[in-house]
């Protein structure tokens, strides 16, 4: 297969640490995951790694223009160039650096490959007691066509203190990237975290971004999810909850035409007792486009009084459109509420019948009710600006005459 | 939660998780028994054993081969020492006159055996309006309500009399919906199968009556292999039940059974199933493997109906399935699945719907106790062609104790535009508000679980037939015994 | 304005209205009355284009023109407006864009110019007065989370800025206090003009206490089977149903 040999030469002419080999090693025993692979048994990546890539390959500048026309015009941003760090926000009781070399235990053979390959990315660490009001915008760059690159990253939110960030990957004057990114955040005691991900990047782009999130006592992390652009999208999205009164909130919107994939593999371990998470998906598929949802939800033994909430929404609004959704309860505890729903389907008659009652015809009614359909998952989204941008992208996605300033 | 409270649900647990097996005898009946083990050899005995005909036989050692090249699923959430298949006894038949001309002469032994069982097959004194059919370890030994059935064309008898006098029906049908390899149990019980129930209804025809087949396993070290197959011929009714049970024993016995069904345009089928085979003791020892294929296929306008409340087991890996083959079918799964002490059950359905404006319902609803582990594994797929198709699934989990388990794992796939499918589940315990108003109104703690768990499980219990909702509502109440009753 | 005539419809094969007549013309009032289950909000249903009913019979004809032949929204753009019975959840489109909306689609129908969204919220103000509605709930989701009153004033609202020629308030008393029955009559009293036309479907008199109706119908078993002046309300809120379907049924018989 192409990209695996491409791995293999790559890694041959690097000096990799011994852990790094193992690491690969391991990797390369079974290679990329297939549809065998319970976890990607509706998401095949035979197309994406069967394409010509270069590794890690660096390429050229980005004007301030680029960066202003992609980025949501925030105080603070972060910008990374094929993963270098370039240029970061002066920020007073955070510190931002480049790429560090770390260590996280998940056994994701996709994790592995990015342990060993990685060089770029980005670490911040918000110190105890620290609330940033102003959000943080972290803008990736990629400039190589056909590159086959990794990011990793490692956010520390210290005890007691608030942040926010934004992250994108854009693509500027390439399409084929294909982009393995392992993101590691601690969230300390009483911390609270927003992170939004904005995945609009261009028509061939590929995409593996795995979250992993662990939080101690009375944390609370949100994790919102918008896909609108790319070709193949997977997201792993975890949650561990290592203290008592800890909340995981995530909210996901998929709005996919063409022959766009976007998988969303979100999993909450409940460790602890007295905690809470909240998930809520919505997906619309157009065109020939495939939505694949699978959501964990673990109560492990003595997490006592958790309350875990999750539902996932599914409109095909079209014959050529799939979804395949798989919620999951694994209960071990008895003293808790947990529940999933999941809905796939159309528009409400009712609804419609009642928008064309008031003189609303009845494609532009579909599209509004679309409209409405998923922005219910934006409402969770409380920096102004990401709001207003998703319900942009959700207009211009759906083609709907809407205005969404009002 | 008050200290007297959680003292009595604390006593209360105790009693749930240390309920007796109530139908652990065994009855001495002298067998006909084949050595242990699977070999060719035993593949042709059992064949040869049952005067099977040439296509029959070759239909085994083909069911064999393919066996010998297939390994044992492990993806269900269920641990187990897998069974040595060399150390099952793969035929065991009660010694007893080969032909019986009426019911009176079967086996005083036996009938003691049934009499325990709560069965009667006593045509005279039959109580209800069904007819059984029994089959002991391997081989069924008792048809009643013969007569009256035959009368409108029914057959119902044992499948190796099916295959005997009614070869074309079964050659036609025969692994129609599940076929020889479609797993590896199907294939192990397509190779040994030893008796079974076979039906058929004929065109238009509505059965008059519930037909029944009444599994036990008795002999020690003996696998349970039978083989259903139902078969309701265009605009006919069917109602059909299963009841089974096993002696305790130390070691774990092996059943891996096989149900078909066909209704064929406009048929309708209900099949309910109380299983209770032995789930071994509290400690995990003993009980039986309960690996079961059962799945059904509907053609234009037909219905299958599964209900399901399953209490016994130690291990049990079942999902009776629907294909909803012909536009307009229906398939309906209502299911009770009752683990305590150190049972595991992986249960649930499969609901392929193929044909325009199909439905399915899916009723699922887990009780797990002591510290066993319940599992609800579903599929709804709706392809590309089932336009207008509809699914309503939902799935709850009750807990009771927190050493217990209670997971889902529903696959939903949609291909169309035009369906809908809708699928909720919720794990909870009783609730404390519940049993505190139930105990302000003078009902105590043991008595509001019991209510409480009855409610809960009454949209399933309903779906059974009278005579059998009883009696599912009595195992009920012996696999928690002392908090249901 | 409005002429019905022996109209047959139903759900699927169930035949629910059974050769109705009716009459309206610009400037009235009616109220069609009736118990439960005679085909009230079938007639609604129906009027308004709800592709859940069948027209198997008979006609109706707004301003000259066949209305049967149109969908619901070039009704709409006509100027028939249905105050729902139960109004539609529509969680995460907000009242004023709904309305504006709703607005500028018949504007594009009748080939105006788009309202701007000064001029809209202009208007909105002036109705909200009217109606008694509080500045926040221009941004609240239509109707969700909307109280029984709510939902009915949110209505009224929208008729107010349709501003529709002929205007069907289905059941619109039902679930409402006084005081929110009160706001409803009054902006319908405000809202009444020689050009326009109302049809109140109720099952009680309640509120034709507030609007006057010109004339009163008793819907029974898919036919209008009375017509008459206002009093006939009145005499249906103190002797029932009961005096004039027995006549009915017998006559059927």
């Amino acid at each position: 297969m192409g990209l695996i040999n491409e791995i293999k030469n790559y890694s041959d002419k690097k000096n990799l640490s011994a852990d790094k080999r193992s690491a690969l090693d391991n990797f390369l025993e079974n290679g990329f995951p297939t549809i065998k692979d319970e976890e990607w048994r509706y998401t095949s990546l035979k197309k994406t790694i069967s394409g010509k890539y270069s590794i890690n390959a660096v390429g050229r500048d980005v004007t301030k223009k680029e960066v202003e026309k992609h980025s949501l015009g925030l105080k603070h941003k972060i910008i990374l160039v094929d993963g270098f760090l370039i240029s970061k926000p002066e920020i007073k009781n955070i510190s931002i650096s480049a790429y560090s070399e770390f260590i996280s235990n998940t056994n994701e053979a996709l994790e592995k490959l990015n342990y060993s390959l990685a060089k770029n990315g980005y670490t911040i660490s918000v110190h105890a007691n620290t609330t940033i009001e102003e959000p943080i915008e972290i803008l990736f760059f990629n400039t190589v066509e056909n590159n086959f690159i990794q990011y990793r990253n490692i956010i520390t939110v210290g005890d007691n203190s608030q942040v926010k960030f934004i992250e994108k990957i854009q693509n500027i004057d390439c399409d084929n990237v294909f982009v393995n990114s392992f993101t590691h955040i601690n969230c300390e005691s009483n911390s609270k975290l927003e992170f939004n991900k904005i995945q609009n990047n261009t028509p061939n782009s590929s995409l593996i971004d795995t979250v992993d999130v662990f939080q101690k006592k009375d944390s609370v992390s949100n994790i919102n999810t918008l896909i609108f652009g790319g070709k193949f999208i997977r997201n792993n999205l975890n949650f561990e909850q290592n203290g008592t009164n800890a909340e995981s909130n995530m909210n996901g919107i998929s709005v996919l035409n063409k022959n766009q994939l976007a998988d969303n593999h979100t999993f909450v371990d409940h460790k602890s007792p007295n905690c809470r998470s909240n998930e809520m998906y919505k997906g619309v598929y157009l065109e020939k486009s495939k939505g694949v949802f699978n959501g964990k939800i673990m109560v492990r033994e003595d997490s006592q009084k958790i309350d875990a909430f999750q539902s996932n929404n599914t409109l095909l609004l079209s014959e050529d459109a799939t979804i395949n959704s798989k919620p999951q309860l694994e209960i071990y505890a008895d003293d808790v509420k947990c529940s999933h729903g999941c809905t796939i389907g159309q528009l409400d008659k009712e609804a419609l019948f009642y928008m064309r009652s008031r003189g609303i015809g009845k494609e532009e009614a579909q599209a509004i009710l679309t409209y409405a359909f998923a922005s219910e998952a934006i409402n969770n989204i409380t920096i102004n600006k990401v709001a207003m941008l998703a319900k942009k992208l959700l207009i211009n996605k759906l083609d709907v005459d809407l205005d969404h300033n009002i | 939660m008050s200290e007297k409270k959680q003292l009595s649900e604390d006593i209360l647990l105790e009693e749930v998780t240390s309920a007796e097996y109530k139908y652990g005898f065994t009855t001495k009946i002298e067998s006909d028994t084949i050595p242990k083990g699977l070999t060719e050899k035993v593949v042709r005995t059992i064949s040869a054993k049952k005067n099977e005909p040439d296509w029959m036989l070759d239909y085994r050692l083909n069911a064999y081969n393919a066996w010998l090249k297939m390994d044992e699923p492990d993806w269900a959430n269920v641990e187990y020492e897998k069974p040595n298949y060399q150390d099952v006894i793969y035929y065991s038949a009660p010694k007893q006159k080969p032909v019986l001309d009426s019911l009176d002469d079967l086996d005083p032994e036996m009938k003691k055996t049934f009499d325990k069982l709560g069965i009667s097959i006593d045509e005279q004194n039959r109580l209800a309006n069904v007819a059984v059919d029994i089959v002991m370890d391997s081989v069924s030994v008792a048809t009643s309500f013969k007569k009256t059935l035959a009368e409108k064309g029914i057959i119902f008898c044992s499948i190796s009399d099916a295959i005997k006098n009614h070869p074309k029906l079964v050659k036609k049908y025969l692994s129609s919906v599940v076929p020889v390899r479609d797993n590896f149990f199907s294939a192990l019980n397509s190779a040994v199968f030893s008796d079974g129930s076979f039906c058929y209804i004929p065109k238009g025809v509505k059965c008059p009556m519930e037909l029944s087949t009444y599994f036990r396993i008795n002999e020690a070290g003996t696998g349970q292999f039978e083989r259903t197959l139902l078969i309701a011929d265009e605009g006919s009714q069917v109602s059909y039940l299963e009841g089974c049970t096993a002696p305790m024993r130390d070691e774990n016995q092996l059943h891996a059974a096989v149900v078909e069904l066909v209704a064929l345009d406009n048929a309708d089928i209900k099949y309910s199933t109380v299983q209770n085979w032995y789930p071994g003791d509290k400690n995990g020892k003993g009980g039986v493997f309960n690996f079961v294929t059962k799945r059904g296929i509907c053609h234009k306008n037909a219905k299958i109906s599964w209900t399901q409340v399953e209490t016994g087991s130690a291990v049990t890996w079942k999902y009776p399935s629907c294909i909803l083959k012909g536009d307009n079918s229906i398939g309906e799964f209502f299911s009770v699945a009752v683990t305590n002490n150190l049972q595991q059950a992986d249960t649930g359905t499969k609901m392929i719907h193929l044909g325009k404006n199909t439905k399915s319902t899916i009723i699922a609803k887990g009780i797990s106790a002591g510290k066993s582990n319940g599992n609800y594994r579903g599929l709804v797929s709706i392809s590309k062609g089932a336009t207008n198709s509809r699914n309503f699934s939902q799935c709850d989990s009750l807990l009771m104790g927190d050493k217990c388990g209670s997971h889902t794992f529903p696959y939903i796939e949609v291909r169309n535009k035009s369906s809908q499918v809708e699928h909720e589940a919720t794990t909870s315990k009783v609730g404390e508000d519940q049993i505190f108003y139930c105990n302000q109104r003078g009902i105590g703690t043991e008595a509001a679980i019991a209510l409480i768990v009855n409610g809960y499980c009454k949209d399933v219990l309903n779906q059974l037939p009278m005579e059998f909702a009883v009696e599912a509502q009595k195992l009920l109440e012996i696999s928690l015994e002392g908090s249901v009753g | 304005m409005l002429k019905i005539k022996n109209l047959k419809a139903g759900v699927e094969e169930n035949q629910i209205l059974k050769g109705l007549n009716l009459t309206v013309k610009a400037g009235e009032i009616h109220a069609i009355m009736g118990p439960n289950g005679s085909g009230k909000s079938t007639l609604s249903a129906v009027i308004a284009g709800n592709e859940n009913y069948e027209v198997e019979e008979g006609s109706i004809e707004f301003e000259d023109e066949d209305l049967l032949d149109l969908s619901p929204e070039e009704r709409a753009h006509k100027g028939v407006f249905l105050s729902f019975q139960y109004p539609v959840e529509i969680p995460g489109i907000s009242v004023s864009n709904f309305i504006k909306t709703s607005i500028n689609e018949r504007r594009k129908a009748l080939g105006i110019e788009k309202l701007s969204t000064p001029d809209l919220l202009k208007l909105m103000r002036e109705k909200m007065e009217l109606l008694s509605i509080k500045k926040g709930y221009l941004s609240r989701n239509m109707n969700e989370g909307f109280s029984g009153g709510e939902k009915k004033r949110n209505e009224i609202f929208q008729m107010a800025m349709l501003s529709p020629k002929l205007s069907i308030l289905d059941e619109t008393d039902s679930g409402l206090d006084i005081d929110a029955l009160r706001i409803v009559a009054n902006g319908v009293n405000k809202l009444k003009s020689k050009d326009n036309a109302t049809i109140i479907i109720t099952h009680y008199q309640r509120l034709l206490d507030y609007i006057t109706p010109d004339y009163v119908h008793v819907l029974y078993n898919g036919r209008i089977i009375k017509s008459g002046s206002k009093e006939l309300a009145h005499e249906l809120e103190s002797k029932g149903y009961d005096w004039i379907t027995k006549e009915a049924d017998k006559e059927w018989a």
